[in-house]
């Protein structure tokens, strides 16, 4: 699972062959920090009607982001741009501004929607494992991508269980329906499928929020373990979680990035009114 | 439910929960509602009760009489007289596939000559098609001057009317005259064009040479209309006819071999003629005295009503007549059992003639057919070897007195290979013929439906755009309300039609079946079937593939999945139970379809020829439905056949009820998803 520098530098490569040179502006160093630079963002599900407005952010590697806010500050709805899940909604679309991924503008138009989210993977609210065996569930994505190696798909499957700290568990069942599991290992279950390929940023969607109490506490474990292979952005309703889980906290409210700093930072000293009302509950 | 707020104080528990509304005998509205629709739903179970028991009722008397009916059959001597005919027929299963081995090979021989002539007289018959017109109006413009000539020597001389008829027969002949050169041009110009070489079958043999001479022969023939052949087409008769001829004269042996393998049956086919006329004799005492006391109860329930006494003494005398005494089954079967000797006698020589005469036909023979039908012919003698060895057995061992067990009453319809009702032998009801058919119907509809309906399913869920969606789903859904009795129609007039045509194409003579002789046949059917399965199929897949969690097909693209990546990878298999009810109801829509089979199944009661392989689906057949509504109205209530109707319809049933039973697991399982 050690991935080494030159590996990944190879793998941005194959992410964006002629646009790196395109986006010279972007430096070598930014290529090296900025994982996603969202660049004064608006976008709408209809248009006229934004949601979001004018997000100017940066998302380091190797560091957990979360995303507060109360509900239906659009929180998700950033989330999804990232992956650009959004493009399933016809109408919906950014209005202004550009998100970079590893230097490269996801909405030009030499990128694959396809491949950007191989490298982009996604973990949703409810969890969902298809109706398949554990295994097939895992080996799901090396699948669409063509590799069929038995070998391959064995090794792939068992190191992103291990990570998933699902493996013990599951070792003597591979073949059994995903859906057997209980809800806290099914959640785990996706989280592997979604690392089986290997992705550079891992988005949560509120994972732990469908889950009893001791679930998420192995799920957090999970995500701080998996922070040193991937670049993790979870958007979460828990303050505590966002302050056990993140290195860096942005707080969104009705569309707006109000804040974004060092997560404790954030808590200790926020420099923001609506902040600090905000985690200290007096709103949302 | 809207109340006055009432002030905490005067507040009463017995006031605000009382039950409101209208009430009748202390069922409120709720009630009501809820009892009628209850009341619907129940009355549905209760339906299917009824049918269930009425069918059940009707249906199960059968095998009572299916019984009693084979008793009459053995007691009659009809089954041992159908053990020969069994022996006979085999043998001349194994005479006919040699004999038509033996023209095909003759008429190999001319087979050239014969094409061009064929071809020449379909010409013809095309180019007289295509200058019709100018031939009536030929024919016409002859007659009338045939009739003006006969006017004008009518005439008396010096009549006034003389120059005026001369004057009009001479523009009639300049006319004829400037016809026939139209004609003549018109001839040719059709024989240039194409439609009049469209002969439809194989032009084998006509080169190019031929073709001159072809288009010679039929200007010669199609222009004075000449009664006389053209000397090429008679050249081309009498070539053929001594090919032929030659043939034979080489074939003598083969020619010999078959008229000794069909003389070789001739004593055993007149024993069995004797023997069948006495058991057809048998049959009809037995049946008589079997139905003798339902006519005498008849007459004497007549005599009752009657009041003249005269009337009433006749019948009475009448039912007095009846001969209720039980038939002498020994005696009435003793020629039987003596013929058992003499076949014998017949069937040891027939055997070891036969065999001697298998080994006489040609082992070697030029045609490709000739080839097919003498292997055809050889298992046919393997048939007929069984059976003789069987008979063997079976007919100095039958016995008219044995009882017939049980269980033949069923196997006998389950597994009876005949079905063959009104008739003055013995009726057989045997399912298999039926069975087959639907099965066979329903098989091709599946075969077609299935892929299109599901293919059909996906385009319109997952991936037409919405204005598509709404255009198809309607469209596809609109087929259902098509009545069956006008695809019927459209099966008879166009579908049957066509696919004759088709199936005649040349290129297209590797296909299994074709050419096909008829146009009411398993596929013609099948096909309409699969039409009508579609939009079951279709709505129902559709419905599967709609209620699959939208959150799969949104992980899956998350996953970096393509659209079509997760229609097959993830969407279809979580719809997979739900695919295989709708199939399975889309068969229990087609196994219980009536009208379509009915008129284009071509109603022939026979268990399809399998050893033509694929070719099978073009031979006519009948299904179990299309018997239920061709004879139930032309049978007598109660009787043994109207009987076998309604077990048909119990089948029918059962079928229906594991079908539905079956889609439902399936759809179980696909809600557990
Ligand atoms: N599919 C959609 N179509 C239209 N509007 C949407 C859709 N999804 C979310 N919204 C709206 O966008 C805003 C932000 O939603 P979301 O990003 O889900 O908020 P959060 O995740 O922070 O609770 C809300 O006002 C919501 O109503
Ligand atoms: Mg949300």
């Amino acid at each position: 699972m050690k991935t080494s520098m030159s590996e990944q530098e190879k793998q941005e490569e194959v992410l964006t062959p002629e646009t790196k040179t395109a986006n010279q502006p972007v430096t070598r160093e930014n290529t090296h920090d900025l994982v996603i630079d969202v660049d004064n963002v608006s976008f709408g599900y209809v248009p006229g009607k934004d949601v979001l407005r004018d997000i100017t952010m940066n998302i380091n590697r190797g560091e957990v982001t979360a995303f507060i806010g109360p509900s239906g500050c659009g929180k998700s709805t950033l989330l999804r741009c990232f992956n650009r899940m959004n493009d399933l909604i016809p109408t919906a679309g950014i209005s202004k501004g550009e998100i970079r991924i590893l230097g490269t503008d996801i909405h030009a138009p030499e990128v694959d929607v396809i491949e950007l989210r191989k490298h982009v993977g996604m973990v949703f609210q409810k969890y969902n494992p298809f109706p398949k065996s554990i295994y097939e569930n895992v080996a799901f994505g090396l699948r669409i991508q063509g590799i069929n190696g038995k070998q391959a798909l064995d090794q792939a499957v068992e190191e992103s269980l291990r990570y998933a700290g699902l493996w013990e568990e599951v070792k003597d069942r591979l073949n059994a329906s995903g859906l057997g599991l209980s809800g806290g290992q099914q959640q785990r279950l996706c989280i592997a499928r979604a690392i089986a390929v290997r992705p550079k940023i891992v988005l949560m969607d509120e994972p732990c929020s469908a889950l009893d109490p001791i679930s998420t506490a192995i799920i957090e474990e999970l995500i701080t373990k998996l922070r040193s292979e991937f670049t993790i952005v979870i958007v979460t309703h828990n303050m505590q979680q966002a302050a056990r889980v993140s290195d860096r906290t942005a707080f969104f409210y009705l569309g707006n990035l109000i804040e974004m700093d060092r997560t404790t930072t954030m808590f200790s000293n926020p420099s923001k009114k609506q902040t600090e009302d905000y985690i200290s509950g007096r709103f949302g | 439910m809207s109340e006055t707020p009432t002030s905490a104080d005067s507040f009463s528990g017995r006031d605000a929960f009382k039950r409101r509304g209208f009430r009748i005998l202390g069922i409120g509205l709720q009630d009501v509602i809820r009892y009628f629709f209850g009341g619907n739903a129940s009355l549905a179970i209760v339906l299917i009760i009824l049918i269930c028991f009425f069918l059940g009722r009707e249906g199960i008397m059968f095998f009572p009489a299916h019984h009693e009916g084979l008793g009459s059959y053995r007691q009659a001597g009809q089954e041992f007289v159908d053990y020969m005919g069994e022996e006979i027929d085999a043998h001349t299963k194994f005479y006919s596939a040699a004999n038509i081995a033996y023209f095909a090979e003759v008429n190999e021989s001319s087979a050239i000559e014969d094409a061009q002539i064929a071809t020449a007289r379909a010409v013809l018959a095309n180019v007289e098609t295509i200058t019709r017109k100018s031939w009536n109006l030929l024919e016409r413009k002859i007659e009338e001057e045939v009739g003006l000539a006969k006017k004008v020597a009518g005439l008396a001389e010096g009549s006034p009317e003389i120059p005026e008829v001369q004057q009009m027969l001479e523009t009639r002949r300049s006319e004829i005259e400037k016809l026939r050169v139209t004609l003549r041009a018109e001839v040719e110009a059709a024989l240039e064009s194409p439609d009049a070489w469209s002969t439809g079958g194989s032009d084998r043999g006509v080169g190019l040479t031929n073709i001159e001479k072809i288009r010679e022969a039929v200007l010669f023939e199609a222009f004075p209309k000449a009664k006389e052949e053209h000397p090429f087409l008679l050249e081309l008769k009498a070539a053929s006819k001594t090919k032929k001829a030659d043939t034979a004269a080489r074939l003598i042996a083969f020619k010999t071999t078959l008229t000794e393998i069909q003389s070789a049956v001739k004593p055993l086919r007149t024993l069995h003629g004797e023997l069948r006329k006495h058991a057809t004799e048998n049959r009809a005492v037995i049946n008589s005295f079997k139905s003798a006391p339902q006519r005498r109860a008849a007459l004497l329930a007549g005599a009752e009503n009657v009041d003249d006494p005269a009337e009433k003494a006749k019948l009475q005398a009448e039912a007095d007549e009846v001969v209720i005494t039980e038939p002498d089954l020994v005696a009435m079967n003793a020629p039987l059992y003596a013929a058992v000797s003499k076949y014998a006698e017949v069937s040891l020589p027939l055997k070891a003639e036969m065999e001697r005469l298998l080994q006489a036909l040609p082992s070697t023979v030029s045609t490709e057919s000739a080839r097919e039908n003498l292997d055809r012919s050889r298992s046919a003698y393997g048939s007929f070897k069984g059976v003789q060895k069987a008979n063997r057995d079976r007919i100095p061992s039958w016995r008219h007195d044995l009882p017939v067990s049980w269980i033949k009453s069923f196997s006998a319809f389950l597994f009876g290979k005949q079905w063959i009702t009104n008739s003055s032998w013995h009726d057989f009801y045997g399912l298999l013929p039926l069975l087959t058919g639907s099965l066979m119907i329903s098989v091709i509809a599946l075969i077609v439906a299935v892929p299109f309906s599901i293919a059909a399913a996906i385009y319109v869920n997952q991936l037409a755009p919405r204005r598509e969606q709404e255009i198809v789903k309607p469209a596809i859904e609109f087929i259902g309300a098509i009545p069956s009795v006008v695809l019927g129609f459209f099966g008879i007039l166009v579908l049957g039609e066509m696919l004759r045509e088709v199936s005649q194409v040349e290129w297209l003579s590797w296909v299994p079946g074709f050419p096909m002789a008829e146009r009411l046949t398993i596929l013609n059917a099948g096909l309409l079937l699969a039409f009508m399965a579609v939009p079951t199929i279709f709505t129902l897949t559709e419905d599967a593939l709609e209620n699959v969690p939208s959150a799969f097909a949104e992980n899956s693209f998350a996953m970096g999945a393509s659209r079509l990546q997760t229609v097959f990878r993830v969407v279809l298999p979580t719809a997979a139970s739900g695919l295989i009810a709708a199939v399975l109801l889309g068969f229990g829509r087609i196994i219980g379809e009536t009208m379509v089979v009915l008129l284009v199944a071509g109603n022939k009661i026979k268990i399809p020829d399998f050893s033509e392989g694929f070719g099978v689906v073009t031979q006519p057949t009948h299904t179990m439905t299309g018997i239920i509504a061709q004879e139930l109205g032309e049978v007598d209530g109660g009787s043994l056949h109207w009987r076998a109707l309604f077990i048909v319809g119990m089948v029918l049933f059962v079928i229906a009820l594991l079908v539905n039973y079956a889609a439902q697991q399936a759809l179980k399982r696909f809600q557990k998803v």
